[in-house]
């Protein structure tokens, strides 16, 4: 079984370049690249020993509770691929890796071979990942609410000077609170427990990573989605959130200063994205997208996501689904046009065999399903000559449509689908079938999570959790009192 | 275990009988809740979507803006954001802003003296306890009810909140002109520490609701959690500390000596003749946008 292409990144090089374009995309922990020339090639990481990877940080006073150490080092399987951007052009490939917390950042040489040039596992698992406007610092947020900044490129200089201070040293030994302190009878016997560590001496504490990354803001929340922009000179951090949350923070140097809270959202956010007129739309929990003025905080509208859904599936997109059809939003792009005043965008939602496509320009507003042969797992575009703006989409050729745990009798052969504008409408388009074909095939008789991935149930609900993690953020009634 | 239905079915009875005398003071012993929550957990909380639909009146009735129409309620909720203040009043239906937050009020030591210290400001009491947040509207009603004559104690409110979560749900910007943070959880364990309610994050937003010029005003008696509130404010763009004279003189002179008198948990140090350590900060302006200076 060969695993679908759990995210699709894309780039078009400057003109003279060796490629008009190049294509990548993750296949659980495999990457593919594609140029336009037809180049291929693919990348996997080593199998990791349990020796080399870097274990989480547990004592930076920052840090968020650390997870219980596992105590039998156990052959780690190879991490998969969470996300992909590209940078500067498509000069660089920024791509996070999910169990062990890594960024990596590759260079694709002229003949589409990709160099891993850094490998960085921050603290916690990263949720999503943007670069500033400049295109020179990665922006990661994680599971824990935090965002740091990482250099693109770490440069030796800024390795160094990142060294963590061994600050905490001498306070391990003071007990942080007097016998006089009155509080419960819980931290009493947390403050023997501290007495007692201090007695054996530092305990051995987890490392702090050691590159540079600086914290530069965070929530108390499970941290989406972030996205960077700027306006004249000014430069802005959007962070999303768990908790219905969207936050406009300054940008680096000056991300400490929230500036506003973008406020509505009954449910979970978990996608943001700037449309071609710069406005923000926002989806996740909700039956509704939300169309911001979000300089002004102002929400512009609300647009409905399940209604066009719900009426065009007459209920659940999958037949026998045992609950109805909730949204959860997996993926808003703002597609590219020319003219800057048409706001296009084409929104992917979990376990949906389609996309959707809305215009909100001045003109008019529309709302169209565009059915697709399996549920949508992530897009790119890739601009063709004499065809315009192609929307290269991954599809789910694994589950049933509509369904993000029944498994298909029959795979699909292609786990991509080209879309492009023809004539006002977003129709099928060969064009790039026929170079993409090596692509989109599965990747057979490969070694690496291929083989590894036969279909016993544990890995049926591994995949299922690669690839479908947004409804889970959803809260459930009556959690806990 | 079998101790718990009895203590939960005294306890509603308790409260049926509380219900009949409108000015009689609750019991605490009918609300204690163990000492700690965790804050990032999604408790069954009730907050609102946007400061603008915070519904004020039912804490502060006797604030009620008489001229408050359905007109302006329809509104579109984030249009009173973008108004000056007169507007935002009226839609949220109270003729006065809360200024003043007690995050973490517990049993509200601080809150009822704040009624008296401060009798036109509005001070709002957050707690993530529900039944010590229950315990202390309990006593602002009775309260209420018996200075119904000189309508005292119609100043303050209480409700129940995860504020290091959602702060801004209830405030706007720069809304208030202080918050009190006395005697927080110290959570000593270092696993711990992403939970306590100072953070170089949450110094953000607790910057982000107060004015320049506002004031954060922290009590502890453990001297480990004093340093890190005083290294994490006094690092912080948004804050300085403030010291010597200033700390005994004027409205934070008279804030730091309620704080340090009047809070439960700082009676109980009192008692057990314990050190308290007392540290204030103050919200500078934002600085100016890099390249606008």
């Amino acid at each position: 079984m060969t695993v679908p292409y759990q995210c699709l990144a894309s780039c078009t090089r400057p003109a003279g370049d060796d490629f008009e374009w190049l294509l990548f995309g993750a296949t659980g922990s495999q990457l593919v690249v594609q140029s336009s020339t037809g180049a291929t090639s693919t990348w996997a990481p080593e199998t990791p020993t349990p020796d080399v990877k870097e274990p989480a940080r547990k004592d930076d006073d920052e840090g968020p509770p650390g997870k219980r150490v596992k105590l039998t080092p156990v052959a780690e399987p190879r991490p998969n691929f969470l996300h992909l951007r590209t940078a500067k052009d498509g000069k660089y490939l920024v791509a996070v890796t999910a169990e062990d917390k890594c960024i990596r950042v590759f260079q694709a040489d002229a003949q589409c071979h990709l160099e891993q040039l850094s490998q960085r596992c921050m603290p916690k698992r990263p949720s999503s990942v943007a670069l500033t406007p400049d295109g020179t610092t990665i922006l990661v947020a994680d599971k824990f609410g935090d965002v740091y900044s990482l250099p693109l490129l770490p440069s030796p200089v800024s390795e160094v000077a990142a060294t963590p201070e061994p600050k905490e040293e001498q306070k391990k030994f003071a007990p942080s609170a007097s016998v006089l302190t009155v509080h419960s009878g819980r931290n009493r016997k947390a403050l023997e427990e501290q007495l007692k560590q201090a007695e054996k001496g530092p305990k051995q504490g987890k490392e702090a990573p050691k590159f540079k990354h600086d914290l530069i803001l965070g929530h108390v929340s499970m941290l989406t989605d972030v996205a960077c922009t700027t306006v004249g000179s000014r430069s802005y951090i959007l962070t999303a959130d768990r908790d219905e949350h969207i936050r406009l923070s300054r940008g680096i140097p000056q991300a400490h200063v929230i500036e506003g809270f973008c406020q509505g959202h009954e449910e979970f956010v978990s996608r943001l994205c700037f449309t071609n007129a710069g406005h923000l739309v926002s989806g996740g929990g909700d039956p509704d997208l939300y169309l911001w003025d979000w300089l002004n905080y102002r929400l512009l509208e609300k647009i409905s996501l399940q209604q066009p859904i719900l009426e065009r599936y007459k209920g659940h997109p999958y037949q026998n689904a045992p609950t109805e059809f909730k949204v959860a939003v997996s993926g808003l792009w703002s597609v590219p046009t020319a003219e800057e005043e048409d706001d296009e965008i084409l929104v992917a939602c979990e376990g949906l065999p389609a996309l959707v496509n809305y215009r909100f320009g001045s003109s008019s507003k529309s709302a169209k399903v565009i059915p697709l042969t399996g549920n949508v797992l992530d897009l790119a575009f890739i601009d063709v000559p004499e065809v315009g703006p192609t929307a290269v989409i991954s599809i789910d050729h694994v589950h049933e449509p509509g369904s993000t745990s029944v498994v298909r009798t029959e795979p699909l052969a292609s786990r991509l689908q080209y879309l492009s504008r023809q004539s006002g409408e977003w129709r099928e388009d060969k064009t790039l079938s026929k170079a993409l074909e090596g692509f989109s095939r599965a990747v057979q008789g490969d070694a690496g999570i291929d083989a590894e991935c036969s279909s016993s149930k544990g890995d049926d609900k591994a995949l299922r959790d690669m690839l479908y993690g947004v409804e889970n953020l959803r809260k459930r009634p009556g959690a806990e009192e | 275990m079998s101790a718990e239905p009895a203590k939960r079915q005294k306890r509603e009875e308790y409260k049926k009988s509380l219900a009949a005398d409108e000015s009689a003071l609750p019991k605490k012993k009918f609300y204690r809740q163990r000492a700690h929550a965790n804050p990032f957990s999604d408790h069954a909380l009730e907050y609102p979507k946007t400061p603008a639909d915070m519904d004020w009146v039912s804490l502060y009735p006797a604030y009620a803006a008489k001229t408050a129409t359905e007109k302006e309620n329809d509104t579109e909720f984030n249009e009173s954001r973008a108004g000056d203040g007169k507007e935002q009043t009226k839609a949220r239906g109270i003729t006065k802003d809360v200024e003043i937050a007690d995050i973490g009020c517990g049993f509200g030591g601080l809150l009822f003296a704040l009624a008296t210290k401060f009798p036109d400001t509005l001070s709002l009491g957050m707690e993530i306890r529900i039944s010590v947040t229950e315990y202390v509207q309990e006593k602002i009603r009775a309260l209420r009810a018996q200075n119904a004559e000189n309508k005292t104690y119609q100043n303050i409110g209480c409700l129940r909140a995860n504020t290091m979560k959602f702060l801004p749900n209830f405030f706007r910007k720069h809304q208030l002109r202080a918050i009190f943070l006395c005697f927080p959880d110290p959570h000593f364990k270092q696993r711990k520490h992403k939970a306590r309610i100072v953070s170089t994050m949450l110094c953000s937003e607790y910057a982000y609701v107060l004015r320049p010029g506002g004031y954060v005003y922290t009590i502890t008696d453990v001297r480990d959690l004093h340093e890190w509130m005083v290294g994490h404010f006094s690092g912080h763009g948004s804050f300085v500390g403030v010291e010597g004279r200033e700390l005994e003189e004027g409205e934070v002179g008279q804030c730091v000596a309620t704080m340090s008198t009047e809070t439960e948990e700082g009676k109980k140090v009192e008692r057990n003749k314990g050190e308290k350590f007392v540290a204030v900060f103050r919200r500078v302006e934002d600085p100016a946008w890099p390249g606008e200076g």
